[in-house]
């Protein structure tokens, strides 16, 4: 026992005391700094760091606005796709998944890599990234059968647009496609993935048509999973959209163009209202959904018939006869055109050395406005170009809508060209000469309108003066750009003459009479090529079908307080009347007498999705 | 004798036993929340809490058996147990059980245990029975006596490798050395040599350990590897902010954010809940408890319950200082549980067991009064 009480009396070391009591202080001391330097005086920081951790927002799709034709039928809607998403952090094996992906799917490999890394970084943490945009039926059943062997991949449902009519209106309707990282950069409001229109009312009215997307909440654990989410803002669907296109208007006059290249613009004078507005040849908006191959693309891009143009807003051609119906106007508003003056044309007018001839070898004697509007007598007006000279002609076309787009809802339309002395020194350093007074008179030389242009004035020349804006939406308010400096007797003297040219037996425009529709109108011949006389003693059909001359027709017609403006433009369709007249007769047949051929889709309803 | 009469009982330090219970008890509400976590709208619960409970109810056992024999017969037995445990400690590599890598555990047939748990109890009595036999401060030649017999099972420990605890034991005596003091030469040496050392150490290490140094020191540089777990405790902790979020509704660790909630990283959730205030007032408990144990050691029966309490005393100080420093960031990340606080089972058996012997060192503090 003695053993045990050694040390019995000591004193425990003093030190050692005083230091395990110092410890303590300064154990209190370090911690209760840190504490309340991390909780206290950071708190809020890293209250706010936690709350980032749990919650997570994600933004809720809207669904894009559907686009109907003036009589109810949808004619955009959107339809569900099936994409294959890829989420990085189930995936066990990336290059054997990528592989598989391959495999089902029959895409290259190594473009699925590249597609990966670059969708990457815009993807966060437990969200899918879209690996191949869209899949068969055959191959989500693939993929789903599969799906336990290859975690990580799962089908995501997404919206996709559908044209039922995909040629019919790819003109107008345009088309959607994947936001591109520009897109991306300069509307925030975008994510990867998401569609935006291209071309078209898609593209112009993009803002009205997209929505906007909601917001969720989501109340996610650290391995990613969802334990709640709230709805913090509902997503609002795009606005839908009724045009003012009469489909089977449409489609008749498609039907009509068929084989030929053109366009046929039917307006509503009193609206703006574009009944129809056809572009031959088409493309089908439903290619671009899809996604093009670039040999599709370099197809449509490359064919020599230009399909992908709008030819009735981005096409401007020379007018040809029709801007006699200007010069009638410019003439008025000139205050230095007699309707009843008369002038004499033996065939030819000579100035200085230079003979300009008129279309009838032998003249059309002696004829008053009225006449050498229903005859179409180049003399006629070739004298009134001398009196008035361009800059009278040009102030006046640009009064009536002509040398600038027409603002319609459509993109990259064109303006087409008025000349002007100014114009001409600055764009060929020349000066502008007597003679070609006189070729702008008649609409041939640098004038360049446009389809649409042309349905603008005569619109405002039988609505009372009223330059309308050419509008695709139904219902939406008239707008009045401007006024023709007409008086409504100078007006009523040029509506009279067109109604002539279709009713008197001169007129050029016989061919679109109809029984109890009062029409009006008139043919243009723009010349393509200056025709060598070589080329004139051909007969006409042996001319090379891309020298041969534009045809245009611009007229309207009218039925108790049911009027119409048509304007018909065939490329290379030699003759006004002969060329564009058919089209202008089947709207008019369609529109009064309700002939027509019904719109057809252009493809068979798409298969019914539902599993 | 009866082993435990009535005046035994009224000289125990009872604060110390209250805070026990109150620090543990502290710790079991806490685990409950610490192992709960949100599965959709509902919560579920983990057992840990129970566990927790049956432990301790076997640790406050073992802390009674502790206070029935004499302390003073540790004395005896320090060096038997010793060897003992450098004969434990050396047959682990031969027939230890592999667990994570390591091998540590000895397979008793019952139960498993490490050897280590049992290297750190012995040096803590060895190294109390032989410097409470040196009258002066250490010279340099007792310094290296003393480290000598503590490197050779912290050394063992290392290999396993178990650098934790290995450290531990050498904390541990080196926190009994400076309670004995060492000759003012001695120790200004000793500052300045020890520091100067430290850098080599560096090249024993393991990667993994090299990475949670580095990611201590900057931990943006991995966010989502070895720095994650402090960047996510300090967010825990801090996120409390003065009063906290309340019981059950820390996000950081209902959630999952905050890796090992239920072990290393206890406090965490406990400052997360509890705020400011909470963790101020637990960081008391433990402070109070801490003095406690100097008391025992101030005003012991002799020099062994002085060493003794000494060596309890830093056994526990160690492991908070490290824990809650690694917790609020001012530490490297190392797997060091708080006592009481953390789950584990051995460990609370282990702490009730040392509260055990420091009770004892104070109920017998006035025996040699009655001869």
């Amino acid at each position: 026992m003695t053993n045990l009480y050694d040390s019995r009396g000591q004193q425990p070391p003093r030190s050692g005391l005083i230091l395990l009591q110092a410890i303590i202080l300064a154990l209190f001391c370090a911690f209760a700094l840190r504490l309340w330097y991390l909780q206290v005086h950071k708190g809020e920081e890293y209250a706010e760091k936690a709350k980032e951790n749990q919650l997570r927002m994600e933004p809720v799709f809207a669904p894009r606005g559907l686009i109907l034709d003036r009589g109810g039928t949808m004619v955009a809607v959107n339809e569900p796709a099936y994409a294959l998403g890829l989420v990085r952090e189930d995936v066990k094996n990336l290059e054997d998944t990528l592989a598989h992906i391959a495999e089902i799917t029959g895409a290259p490999a190594d473009k699925l890599l590249d597609t990966y890394k670059r969708a990457r970084k815009r993807v966060k943490p437990f969200e899918p990234l879209l690996i191949v945009p869209d899949l068969t039926f055959e191959q989500v059943a693939a993929v789903e059968s599969d799906h336990l062997r290859w975690p990580g991949l799962e089908i995501v449902i997404r919206s996709r647009r559908y044209y039922k009519f995909g040629q019919l209106l790819a003109h107008v309707l345009g088309y959607v496609g994947d936001a591109s990282e520009d897109d991306l950069e300069k509307d925030s409001s975008l994510a990867l993935g998401d569609y935006v229109g291209k071309n078209g009312l898609e593209q112009v009215l993009e803002r009205r048509l997209r929505g906007a997307k909601g917001v969720r909440q989501l109340e996610v654990d650290a391995t990613g999973r969802r334990l709640s989410e709230t709805m913090l803002k509902k997503p609002k669907s795009g606005e839908d959209i009724v045009l003012s296109i009469d489909l089977g208007l449409q489609a008749t006059i498609a039907r009509q163009l068929e084989g030929k290249s053109g366009s046929v613009v039917v307006m509503d004078p009193d609206t703006g209202e574009l009944l129809a507005l056809v572009s031959a040849p088409s493309f089908d908006s439903n290619a671009f959904t899809a996604g093009l191959t670039p040999e599709q693309w370099k197809g449509l891009r490359d064919d020599p018939l230009h399909p992908l143009q709008n030819r009735a807003t981005q096409s401007v051609y020379p007018p040809g006869s029709v801007f006699k119906l200007v010069m009638a106007g410019a003439g008025f508003a000139a205050g230095m055109l007699d309707p009843r003056e008369t002038a004499f044309c033996q065939g030819s007018l000579a100035l200085g050395s230079h003979v300009f001839r008129c279309w009838r070898k032998g003249g059309h004697g002696s004829v008053d406005l009225n006449q050498a509007l229903v005859q179409s007598c180049d003399v006629y007006f070739y004298k009134l170009g001398m009196k008035l000279s361009v800059d009278r002609i040009s102030s006046f076309a640009f009064a009536a809508g002509f040398g600038k787009p027409t603002g319609i809802d459509l993109p990259h339309e064109k303006g087409g060209t008025i000349p002007t002395r100014d114009w001409k020194l600055k764009r060929f350093g020349e000066k502008w000469t007597k003679g070609e007074d006189l070729n702008f008179a008649i609409g041939q030389g640098y004038t360049q309108v446009s389809p649409l242009q042309v349905a603008r004035y005569i619109s405002a020349v039988i609505n009372g003066g009223k330059l309308m804006k050419p509008n695709l939406i139904h219902g939406d308010p008239p707008v009045v750009q401007g006024r023709l400096p007409l008086s409504e007797t100078q007006q009523a003297i040029i509506k009279k003459a067109m109604v002539d040219t279709v009713e008197d037996p001169r007129g050029t425009c016989r061919r679109i009479l109809t029984p109890g529709v009062v029409a009006g109108a008139k043919t243009g011949t723009a010349q393509v090529v200056r025709l060598t006389d070589e080329l004139k003693a051909m007969p006409e059909d042996k001319i090379p079908y891309h020298m041969r001359d534009h045809a245009w027709m611009a007229g309207f017609a009218e039925q108790g307080d049911r009027r119409v403006v048509v304007v018909a433009m065939i490329e290379h369709g030699l003759h006004g009347a002969s060329g564009a007249g058919p089209s202008v007769k089947a709207v008019i047949d369609y529109v009064f007498l309700g002939k027509g051929v019904g719109p057809a889709p252009d493809e068979p309803e798409a298969p019914d999705n539902d599993e | 004798m009866s082993p435990i009469d009535r005046r035994l009982l009224i000289h125990i330090n009872w604060p110390l036993c209250g805070l026990t219970m109150i620090l543990f008890l502290c710790g079991v509400m806490n685990l409950y929340s610490a192992s709960g976590f949100r599965m959709g709208e509902g919560m579920s619960v983990d057992a840990y809490y129970q566990k927790q409970l049956i432990w301790g109810c076997m640790g406050i056992a073992g802390m009674i058996c502790m206070m029935f024999f004499d302390y003073r017969h540790l004395r005896t037995a320090a060096w038997p147990l010793f060897w003992l445990t450098i004969a434990l400690l050396a047959a682990v590599p031969f027939a230890g059980k592999t667990i994570y890598g390591a091998r540590r555990w000895l397979d008793l047939g019952f139960m498993s245990f490490q050897p280590s748990e049992m290297a750190k109890i012995c040096i803590l009595i060895l190294g109390a029975r032989i410097l409470s036999m040196e009258k002066e401060r250490l010279g340099f030649l007792k310094l290296f006596m003393v480290l000598a017999i503590g490197l050779i099972p912290a050394g063992l420990v290392i290999l396993q490798p178990d650098l934790g605890s290995g450290l531990s034991i050498l904390l541990l005596l080196g926190g009994l050395i400076l309670y004995r003091g060492l000759t003012p030469r001695v120790f200004k040496t000793m500052l300045v040599l020890v520091p100067s050392l430290l850098p080599l150490a560096w090249f024993g290490l393991h990667d993994y350990q090299k990475r949670r140094i580095l990611s201590f020191l900057d931990p943006a540089t991995d966010p989502l590897g070895a720095g994650y777990h402090i960047i996510q405790s300090e967010i825990a902790i801090g996120s409390g902010q003065f009063w906290g979020k309340g019981f059950l509704a820390g996000t950081q660790s209902q959630l999952r954010f905050l890796p090992e909630k239920h072990t290393d990283f206890a406090v965490a959730v406990f400052g997360e809940e509890w705020g400011f205030v909470g963790m101020i007032a637990l960081l008391t408990l433990f402070c109070v408890f801490l003095y406690q144990i100097v008391i025992i050691a101030r005003d012991p029966r002799d020099l062994f319950g002085s060493y003794l309490a000494a060596g309890i005393f830093f056994y526990f100080f160690w492991q908070i200082l490290i824990n809650m420093g690694m917790v609020v960031g001012l530490m490297p990340v190392v797997g060091i549980p708080l006592p009481f606080i953390s789950y584990g089972g051995s460990a609370t058996l282990v702490n009730f067991c040392l509260i055990g012997l420091a009770l004892n060192v104070s109920m017998r503090r006035f025996l040699f009064k009655q001869g």
